[in-house]
């Protein structure tokens, strides 16, 4: 473990030159990222552009290759997701990440598998109750019969029961219909307001980097642009590239070979 | 009319002890994607643990489930750790077949040099104590033995329903990858779920001694029936691995009561056919790919 002094204080998490990726195939080529505490960040990029890789190579599902992963000034590449959750680093994968045979109360237990307060557990969830008035709600609900915005809801609100520092969060919109969508845009802006860091992935550009503060645009494993978010949204470039014309976003033919 | 009630009790008491050995078969399955195929060899051991502390130490076979349940679960984490835990997991599901087996015929062996082959039994003073209730004979022994396993799936429910490590498992089978993410240790989840769906066979082996005459061979017979109620069950449901067991008891108890004890021996299997060809993933299994 070697501890890198970081000069600008204030940062959270900070990628320099990240390689990483499966088998021989490298799906990150080497990615610099600096997130700081308390804001929101989008990473877009079409499909193939190693945006989920990144949030892995963080939580440590993925090992980086090259390169250093630095959170609160220690190098975490390579250590696992239950050293880096301890840290505080909580990463809500893309998939369906409740289970769905459990309550939503059991589910929200096992968001504090590694506290072994039941006090600080109860408090927690208390906490995130405010946020996400659903988990008190259907408490006894099994996870498998909410709707898909609900399930979403109950999967952040899991994420509060460890206090976390820093929330992975891979296509939370997606799969879901326009009103739970914009629920769970309102629920990260609440998070944020909170004061909570986020990174977030977005195939869903638009409205990805309107609940952000910064963006970062991933392309062919390269971070190509990085700014704040509304300045992004606005830029005519961008929008032409990586918006596209509608907010549904495809991505661009020629990266398609990336995959 | 006397002869078919008679049946159906003797039916449920037996089907309880079924329903306590199909259920740790069924969680291992539910926790690792792994048919065991030792379980049977697992259940004739502890009979024969049983009949050691009985014989040797003069201890109640029931009692002895207090000695060979925290044994068979340490048994079976050290036999996870030594044979299942090497296995990538592309391979898991087709080659653990193989060494379950193989760990069956180990297990059958070891008893083979340690108690020869002849066929035991354990008598003890209440083997042959019948009670009378309401003009119906119901055995000691099975009656004993049915309240020692209902005790121990009590047991179990609780400590996957409400205990932290119950919560991990039941995580663990519904979404590997998220619990991992949560933190949960999935390589201790999976040996202490297996440990935990041996330590069953403690009890069952117990019963079982106390029951039938057992020697080393028992086992290929008591595996074929605990596939058939598992299988029934739903693979990886315990609810259904206990419906499955009492159901299959009964059928079985009452095919003998009626018929004869031959076709007895065959409802486990007509049932297993049956079960396959008509609803292959049973009353509560869920579609699985890869399995069986």
């Amino acid at each position: 473990m070697n501890n890198i002094n970081h000069s600008n204080s204030g940062v959270l998490l900070k990628l320099t030159d990240v390689v990483a990726g499966y088998g021989s195939g490298m799906v990150l080529k080497g990615v610099n990222l600096e997130l700081k505490k308390g804001d929101v960040m989008c990473l877009i990029g079409p499909n193939g552009a190693g945006k989920s890789t990144v949030l892995k190579t963080v939580s440590g599902l993925l090992p980086p290759k090259e390169g250093a992963v630095v959170f609160e000034g220690q190098n975490i590449a390579g250590h696992t997701p239950k050293e880096n959750l301890r840290r505080g680093i909580v990463h809500v994968p893309q998939e369906r990440s409740l289970f769905p045979g459990m309550t939503v109360w059991d589910n929200l237990l096992m968001g504090g598998y590694l506290i072994r307060s039941r006090k600080v557990i109860q408090d927690r969830i208390d906490e995130a109750a405010h946020l996400f008035p659903i988990v008190t709600e259907r408490r006894n609900t099994h996870a498998g019969s909410l709707s898909g915005g609900e399930q979403k809801q109950v999967e952040l609100a899991r994420t509060l029961i460890f206090d976390p520092k820093l929330i992975l969060l891979d296509e939370p919109s997606i799969g879901l219909d326009p009103k739970s969508r914009r629920l769970v845009f309102e629920a990260i802006r609440g998070l944020a307001t909170a004061g909570r860091t986020i990174l977030l992935v977005e195939q869903n550009a638009r409205s990805g980097l309107a609940a952000a503060d910064q963006g970062a645009i991933l392309e062919t494993g390269l971070v190509r642009i990085t700014g704040v978010a509304a300045t992004l949204l606005e830029d005519p470039e961008v929008a032409r590239l990586y918006l596209g014309a509608s907010t549904m976003t495809r991505p661009p033919a020629k990266t398609q070979q990336e995959n | 009319m006397h002869t078919l009630i008679q049946g159906i009790i003797l039916g449920v008491l037996t089907g309880g002890v079924y329903a306590l050995m199909a259920s740790g078969q069924t969680l291992i399955f539910g926790v690792m994607k792994v048919v065991n195929l030792a379980q049977g060899a697992f259940v004739i051991a502890s009979a024969y643990l049983a009949f050691s502390l009985f014989t040797q130490f003069g201890i109640d076979p029931l009692v002895a489930v207090l000695i060979t349940t925290p044994l068979m679960f340490g048994i079976g984490v050290v036999g996870h750790w030594l044979f299942l835990r090497p296995l990538r997991s592309e391979d898991a599901n087709q080659l653990s077949l193989l060494i379950t087996f193989a760990l069956a015929m180990l297990v059958e062996g070891i008893l083979s040099m340690t108690y020869r082959t002849t066929y035991r039994s354990i008598n003890t003073s209440y083997a042959n104590k019948a009670f009378d209730i309401g003009g119906f004979s119901v055995s000691a022994v099975r009656l004993y033995g049915f309240i020692v396993s209902c005790v121990l799936l009590i047991v179990l429910y609780i400590v996957l329903q409400k205990t932290r490590f119950g919560r991990a498992i039941r995580a663990t089978v519904q979404n590997p990858q998220s619990a991992t993410l949560l933190g949960v240790d999935s390589v201790r989840v999976k040996a202490y779920g297996f440990g935990l769906g041996i330590s069953t066979a403690a009890a069952s082996g117990s019963i079982y001694g106390l029951l039938f005459p057992f020697n080393s061979g028992s086992h290929y017979d008591l595996i074929s029936r605990l596939l058939s109620v598992v299988v029934l069950g739903g693979l990886g449901s315990i609810g259904g691995a206990v419906l499955a067991g009492v159901i299959i008891g009964v059928v079985s108890s009452v095919a003998a009561v009626t018929w004869s004890p031959t076709w007895s021996e065959m409802t486990f299997f007509v049932v297993l056919i049956l079960v396959l060809l008509v609803r292959p993933q049973g009353m509560f299994g869920r579609v699985e790919r890869g399995a069986l």
